[in-house]
């Protein structure tokens, strides 16, 4: 059995937006499960770091959040996406895009100043 | 703005808490549910379903926590808990409350008071327009300033160009007596632009116009709304006439109330000057007045100053014989006419009560640190259910943030209260015309923050030791242990500095009282008891008759019963009235100018003078009937300080002093006068300086000024006298007002009055540090002693006496009220050194002052020791024991 890992820090609330924006409105369960999977199951999501991290994402008004009734008839709160919250996704999607490849330069054997 | 945005939702999660909860047990509740429905259909059996999917989610409290501290403002809302727990454990101990309570707001009150006060007389900008465009200019003689000269003044204005306006006035007395009505009032006469340049509005009328500064239409007044009010409110007054010493004057204006109403002034006359006031000679009359300028809207005071400069010098060119060394001065204009000695005041009774709120808070410290060690337990408690050191320290500051702001509200109430008893007790003329002291926000703000400073800095000591209590040692010693050997170190530090603290401010009161003590027992020249002294002003100015009225007048109040002597003179001793007279001696060589001459307080006398006052002559003779009706008898007595300074080593009866006018603004040649005679120096100025006086027989002063001071010697109390003196003197002049009767032993009070008050200001101020230093080492012993019951029970039962107890713990609080008094020895030579120019005939560190003090904070410290000493004593060795 793999190790699953904890959500790297400041990860999560780009995985959120990407995956309401691939998926469109989704309860709390649905977006981590859908992280779990689109990860490969390497990443595992628990309570503690879902809730608040979506909590914040709502009082930055990039998601809103709405009751309603899962596909098993089960009572449910719904995210999606806001306009501010597509903005946010190019931002944030931006700066990772730069991050990793700075950081792959790093990493690769023959790293050379640009 | 997006943070922005989440802090106020944030700011919104502080509510409705509930409901947000039961949303967010649901949300996760239903998540838990999914999740175990998932495990089953993985295959899973149910329990192992639950347990698997619990396991994978995490804590659910540890979520909700995080949640909550994302959703609300967690450091807000322990705040918000901290207090409500602060207040209720407030409630929970009344007396502790009351006692910290009411000891900030003890010190928070006396700060609002005489914050206020010197908030509204030193620091506020004046209550005119524009105030700090507003100047005094001086002339300036060898660094002093001095009133200008009508011709200075005119050239000063002709030469302006850094004023927009420049007006002159001077102080005058005016008889506004009608025909069964003798009324005297104070007032000035001003250039007509003065009242219009200060800025401020009427009530009625108008502003005098500038063509009623011309001579011929100069019969116009603006009235006080006090003296309008006085003379019946007429909302039509404007326009009707007033007769002012005898002649009808239009009233054309009356100003607002409040702060005019301050002023001793009633009215303003247009300043009219006499075509031989404008003249730089100094064998021409000169007329002195005062002048107050508004700069033009750029000019800064430096330019205006150079620019006078420039003038002044301009003028001492042209007229080199009269100007020679005077300059002319520019100052902010700001209590011009406000003693120095009593801004000093004001601003010491500050620093007192600063140390005063020191004391206070170091109380309050001290009160916190016992009430912490009894609250271990509590702590310990905390300790062990997890509560972080951090948690618990911003638990103890919360609390005293919380006694902070609730002794500063109850301080500024206090203080409120304190400032309208203080304004209502102060002598008048204690602060200038323009304080108006009231509460502001300034002062508000300023109190509430020193309050809660306060509370927060000596909350601070207790709750970092409440944070690092040891909850292990708490409980294995029943509560009692744990309290450390350093915490009780730092209370007796706190004690020292109290101490250390109390003795600055006790010998400051000593001081003052020891100066004031000298003051009252000033040898003042003159007798007080049994004299009436007042200053009448007859109608009749015309210089002939004016003598014989006198006469008539004193011959008159001298056949009332009960009076055994009268007389006339220019100023009434003791008040501090004085014309100041340039003068030389005959045969001494001349001074290169007239304005560098010496000058000596003019008074001018009748015979009965000497005699009514029971002012001793301790050389030649007094003057004569003869002297005084006589035209051509040129004979003068000085002072003994006159003698001391301008006639040393002569013999006094032999000189004659040179003086070219006898009277404010008359003409004359230079006059000699024969000295008859020397008489001991009569203090005139605030009881505090010698002056060199001249005294001349009155008729020759009497002559240019109608009005005179009039001196009565009663054998009955002189109150009860004034209604015959009254009538007598209108018998012989029935617009004669008598004005401001009082016996001299009043008008000894009243120079007093201002001393006096600081004083007793000082002396309050003394007696509460004293009260709460005694407080606070009685406080320190009598924890010290309940820590120690233990030990003095087994010293006791080994046979220990009482006395030999009592002295243990007396021993030690004098050991530390000590060592608090050899600090403050420092802080009292630095009070004495700021006091000292407030001060009469007091040194900087007056060694019986300290002794007086030292002693009674010493005493105070024996006696609060000495309670709870006696206390340990009485308790039964056996059942302290037994406690263990």
């Amino acid at each position: 059995m793999t190790q699953k890992t904890d959500v790297p820090q400041g990860t999560l609330a780009l995985m959120v937006l990407k995956t309401l924006e691939s998926m469109g409105a989704l309860h709390g369960y649905g977006i981590a499960r859908r992280i779990e999977q689109t990860s490969g199951d390497l990443l595992s999501v628990n309570y503690g770091t879902l809730y608040p991290a979506l909590l914040k994402l709502e009082q930055e008004g990039c998601i809103a959040s709405e009751w309603g009734v899962s596909d098993n008839n089960r009572k449910a709160k719904y995210y999606k996406l806001t306009r501010a919250g597509r903005k946010q996704i190019e931002k944030e999607a931006r700066n990772w895009e730069q991050t990793t490849a700075i950081l792959a330069r790093f990493l690769s054997p023959d790293a050379k100043p640009l | 703005m997006r943070w922005l945005r989440g802090w106020c939702i944030r700011f919104a999660g502080l509510f409705y808490k509930e409901h947000r909860d039961r949303e967010l047990s649901d949300e996760l509740g239903s998540h838990l549910q999914m999740q175990i429905e998932e495990n089953l259909r993985a295959g899973m059996k149910p329990d192992h379903a639950r347990r698997e999917a619990l396991i994978k989610l995490g804590d659910i409290e540890q979520a909700k926590e995080k949640y909550r501290d994302r959703r609300g403002i967690p450091a807000l809302e322990s705040l918000l808990r901290n207090s409500q727990f602060g207040l209720r454990m407030l409630r929970k101990t009344p007396g502790f409350t009351a006692v910290i309570v009411l000891t900030l707001a003890l010190g928070t009150g006396v700060n609002t008071a005489i914050y206020t006060v010197d908030y509204a007389t030193l620091l506020a900008p004046l209550p005119y327009p524009k105030p700090d465009r507003l100047v005094m200019v001086w002339s300036s003689l060898q660094g002093h300033r001095i009133r200008v000269s009508a011709a200075d003044f005119i050239d000063w204005k002709r030469q302006n160009t850094v004023f927009q306006d420049l007006n002159a006035w001077s102080p005058d007395d005016f008889n506004i007596a009608t025909q069964d009505r003798p009324e005297f009032v104070q007032g000035m006469e001003a250039t007509p632009g003065y009242y219009g340049m200060l800025g401020n509005s009427l009530f009625l009328g108008r502003n005098f116009l500038p063509r009623e500064g011309e001579p011929g239409r100069e019969h116009v007044v603006i009235l006080a709304h006090r003296l309008w009010q006085r003379l019946g409110a007429n909302p039509k007054i404007v326009g009707q006439k007033l007769r002012i010493n005898g002649v009808p004057h239009t009233v054309v204006g009356v100003m607002a109330s409040g702060m005019e109403d301050r002023r001793d002034e009633e009215l303003i006359v247009p300043l009219v000057f006499k075509p031989e006031h404008l003249s730089h000679d100094s064998r021409y009359p000169r007329y002195f007045v005062v002048v107050t300028g508004r700069l033009k809207s750029g000019v800064t005071i430096q330019q205006a100053r150079a620019r006078m400069e420039m003038v002044a010098a301009h003028i001492e060119k042209v007229n080199p014989q009269n100007n020679q060394g005077l300059g002319a001065l520019v100052e902010p204009f700001k209590n011009d006419f406000f003693p120095g000695e009593r801004q000093l005041t004001l601003w010491l009774l500050l620093g007192a009560v600063g140390l005063l709120l020191l004391i206070a808070c170091l109380n309050v410290a001290n009160l916190l640190l016992a009430n912490g060690t009894t609250r271990h337990r509590e702590v310990a408690i905390r300790n062990s259910l997890g509560a972080k050191p951090a948690a618990i320290c911003a638990q103890f500051l919360t609390e005293s943030l919380v006694l902070g702001i609730l002794g500063g509200l109850t301080g500024i109430a206090a203080g409120y209260a304190m400032l309208r008893g203080l304004v209502a007790v102060m002598p008048p003329h204690a602060l200038p015309p323009e304080a108006d002291p009231r509460l502001n926000v300034p002062v508000l703000l300023f109190v509430l923050a020193v309050a809660t400073l306060a509370g927060v800095l000596f909350g601070c000591v207790p709750a970092w030791y409440a944070s690092r209590l040891d909850p292990a040692g708490v409980f294995r010693d029943g509560g009692r242990a744990g309290i450390g050997v350093a915490r009780y170190r730092l209370r007796q530090i706190l004690v020292i500095a109290e101490f250390a603290l109390a003795l600055p401010l006790l010998a400051g009161a000593g001081l003052a009282i020891h100066s004031f003590w000298n003051l009252m027992h000033v040898d003042l020249g003159v007798r007080t008891d049994h004299i009436l002294g007042f200053y009448l002003f007859p109608l009749d100015g015309e210089a002939t008759r004016i003598n014989s009225l006198y006469r008539r007048i004193l011959a008159g109040i001298e056949g009332v019963p009960g009076v055994t002597e009268a007389c006339a003179m220019t100023y009434l001793p003791l008040e501090g009235l004085h014309w100041e007279q340039p003068f030389t001696i005959a045969g001494q060589p001349a001074y290169a100018a007239p304005s560098l001459r010496p000058v000596a307080d003019l008074q001018s006398v009748t015979p009965g003078y000497f005699k009514t006052f029971g002012i001793q002559i301790v050389k030649g003779r007094g003057f004569t009937d003869y002297d005084n009706a006589s035209i051509s008898s040129r004979v003068a007595m000085v002072n003994e300080d006159f003698a001391n300074k301008f006639l040393k080593g002569v013999d006094p009866l032999q000189e004659r002093v040179v003086m070219q006018q006898q009277s404010p603004g008359e003409p004359g040649p230079a006059i000699e006068w024969q000295i008859i005679g020397v008489f001991h120096t009569v203090k005139s100025r605030e009881s505090r300086e010698d002056n060199p006086e001249i005294d001349i027989p009155f008729q020759r002063m009497g002559m240019a000024m109608p009005e005179a001071g009039i001196g009565v010697r009663t054998t009955e109390d002189p109150a009860t006298m004034i209604k015959g003196i009254t009538k007598a003197v209108n018998a012989v002049d029935s617009q004669a007002a008598v004005y401001m009767p009082r016996s001299m032993e009043q008008v000894h009070d009243e120079v007093l009055a201002n001393d006096r008050f600081t004083v007793i200001l000082f002396s309050s101020f003394a007696t509460i540090a004293l009260l709460l230093a005694a407080v606070g080492i009685y406080g320190v012993m009598a924890f010290g002693v309940t820590q120690r019951s233990h030990e003095i029970a087994l010293r006791m039962a080994l046979g220990a006496t009482r006395n030999h107890v009592v002295a243990l713990v007396v021993k030690e609080g004098i050991v530390l009220s000590c060592a608090g008094l050899g600090l403050g020895l420092i802080g009292a030579w630095f009070v004495g050194r700021a006091m000292q120019s407030a001060l009469f005939g007091v040194g900087v560190f007056d060694l019986p002052d300290l002794g007086a003090v030292g002693s009674v904070l010493l005493f105070s410290a024996l006696a609060a020791c000495y309670i709870p000493a006696r206390n340990a004593t009485k308790a039964d060795p056996m059942i302290a024991l037994r406690c263990e």
